[in-house]
């Protein structure tokens, strides 16, 4: 009863998920559907704590419907507000799309189910990294070894900062990158301002 | 005991559900933007603080009756916070909103101009 | 009482498709910023039910992180339709 409920309101979720979608993309006045990209993060932040993730949620949340929406509505301040009319239904778009999609979908069917305990990466992964994290120390007391947490104390941080350091690391860098990036081009609108043209000549004619 | 908690919350949070579905409806069929956040505002106060109230039932019948780990009266201090803030944030959103419609020229509709076809 | 938690589930989604509707419909940017904002609120609640339902009382900070940022961002949105920035209205321009 429990879990058919569950699995009743996740179903009722991705067709919302799915409805709001379809007016994202069929929405020509471009306000509007910046609005709707923060409704579809609300929505992806609850599916995802159905799924028992509530830190991809919290992520979800805090980037799609907060940082995101601001971020596209300081660029649609610069450009229209009214996005040009389509030509028409292009056959061949949608034909890349329905094959890559099936070739996807057709791909996963490979793989483990959600939650198996038989999977590879809960059979050989995990218990590596839960070995990493307990040494046994060998004293009077306890001659087969007493359990003592090493280096970093939780399974998570373990993985993201220690076994993949690099990965992270170069996360970070990318989302640095990109966060400058962004701020550069929603600054760096030229001023209304004469004398900053004027201070910008001299700079410019320099060899 | 415990039915008697389980009653009063079942109560609750249905009739949370039904003013949370009655500002729906509202906000769809109502005909002005102005009368639109009434709807709003039903949702946002009685219907949250119904199905708060109802969720805190529950978090102290755990806490009274089952002397369970996890502190329950922090689950209901919880709930009870957010309900103040929604309580203090919804309504200032819908005054805010009104106040900025109403500096950008939209016009609440009167009985003079009921002959006009609504959207 | 599952099935009244699963009941109220049903009906907050019902109350989002509602307000996704005039989200999409309504003819004035403020209806759109008035969907957005009950959209939120049925999410804090349904989160909130959602913890109660799967026994984890731990999603309630999320409500209320979801609450407090669903506040900040209708103000943010509103802000920025009028006035065009994000900046205080009175302080100079590029202060923030």
């Amino acid at each position: 009863m429990h879990d058919a409920a569950i699995h009743a309101i996740v179903i009722l979720l991705l067709g919302l998920l799915l409805g709001t979608a379809i007016v994202i993309v069929r929405m020509r006045e471009l306000w509007a559907a910046v609005m709707l990209t923060g409704i579809y993060s609300f929505l992806g932040a609850s599916w995802m704590l159905l799924l028992d993730a509530p830190d991809v949620a919290f992520t979800e949340a805090a980037v799609g419907a907060g940082i995101s929406t601001f971020l596209m509505l300081s660029t649609l301040a610069l450009t229209n507000r009214r996005a040009k009319p389509q030509p028409g239904l292009s056959p061949v778009p949608l034909v890349v799309v329905i094959l890559t999609g099936a070739t996807l979908i057709y791909g996963t069917f490979d793989m483990p189910h959600y939650g198996d305990p038989d999977a590879p990466a809960h059979r050989h992964m995990a218990p590596e990294f839960l070995a990493d994290e307990v040494k046994h120390i060998q004293d009077a007391e306890h001659p087969e070894g007493k359990p003592v947490k090493v280096d970093v104390g939780n399974i998570i941080t373990s993985v993201l900062a220690s076994y993949r350091g690099y990965d992270t690391l170069g996360e970070t860098v990318v989302i640095f990158t990109a966060g400058i990036g962004v701020l550069l081009l929603l600054r760096g609108e030229p001023r209304e301002d004469p004398s900053e043209d004027a201070s910008e000549e001299p700079s410019e004619d320099a060899p | 005991m415990d039915l008697l908690f389980d009653f009063l919350s079942v109560i609750c949070l249905i009739g949370g559900c039904c003013f949370a579905l009655i500002g729906g409806i509202g906000i769809l069929r109502l005909p002005d933007f102005f009368s639109r956040l009434h709807g709003g505002g039903i949702t946002d106060t009685l219907g949250a603080g119904l199905i708060m109230l109802g969720l805190m039932l529950q978090s102290i019948k755990v806490g009274l009756t089952h002397e369970m780990s996890a502190s329950p009266w922090l689950v209901t201090v919880k709930l009870l916070m957010i309900l103040l803030f929604l309580f203090v944030t919804s309504p200032t959103g819908c005054h805010a909103l009104a106040r900025a419609a109403l500096s950008d020229g939209l016009e609440p509709a009167t009985v003079d101009d009921e002959e006009q076809p609504t959207p | 009482m599952s099935i009244a938690f699963a009941i109220t589930m049903a009906a907050i989604l019902a109350t989002m498709a509602l307000a996704l509707v005039r989200a999409s419909l309504g003819p004035t940017v403020f209806d759109r910023i008035l969907a957005l904002n009950m959209f939120g609120t049925k999410t804090v609640l349904l989160i909130s039910v959602i913890g109660f339902m799967t026994e984890r009382p731990d999603f309630l900070d999320l409500a209320l992180l979801y609450a407090l940022m669903n506040f900040i961002g209708i103000v943010a949105v509103m802000r920025f339709t009028k006035y065009g920035h994000f900046a205080d209205v009175d302080a100079q321009e590029g202060a923030r």
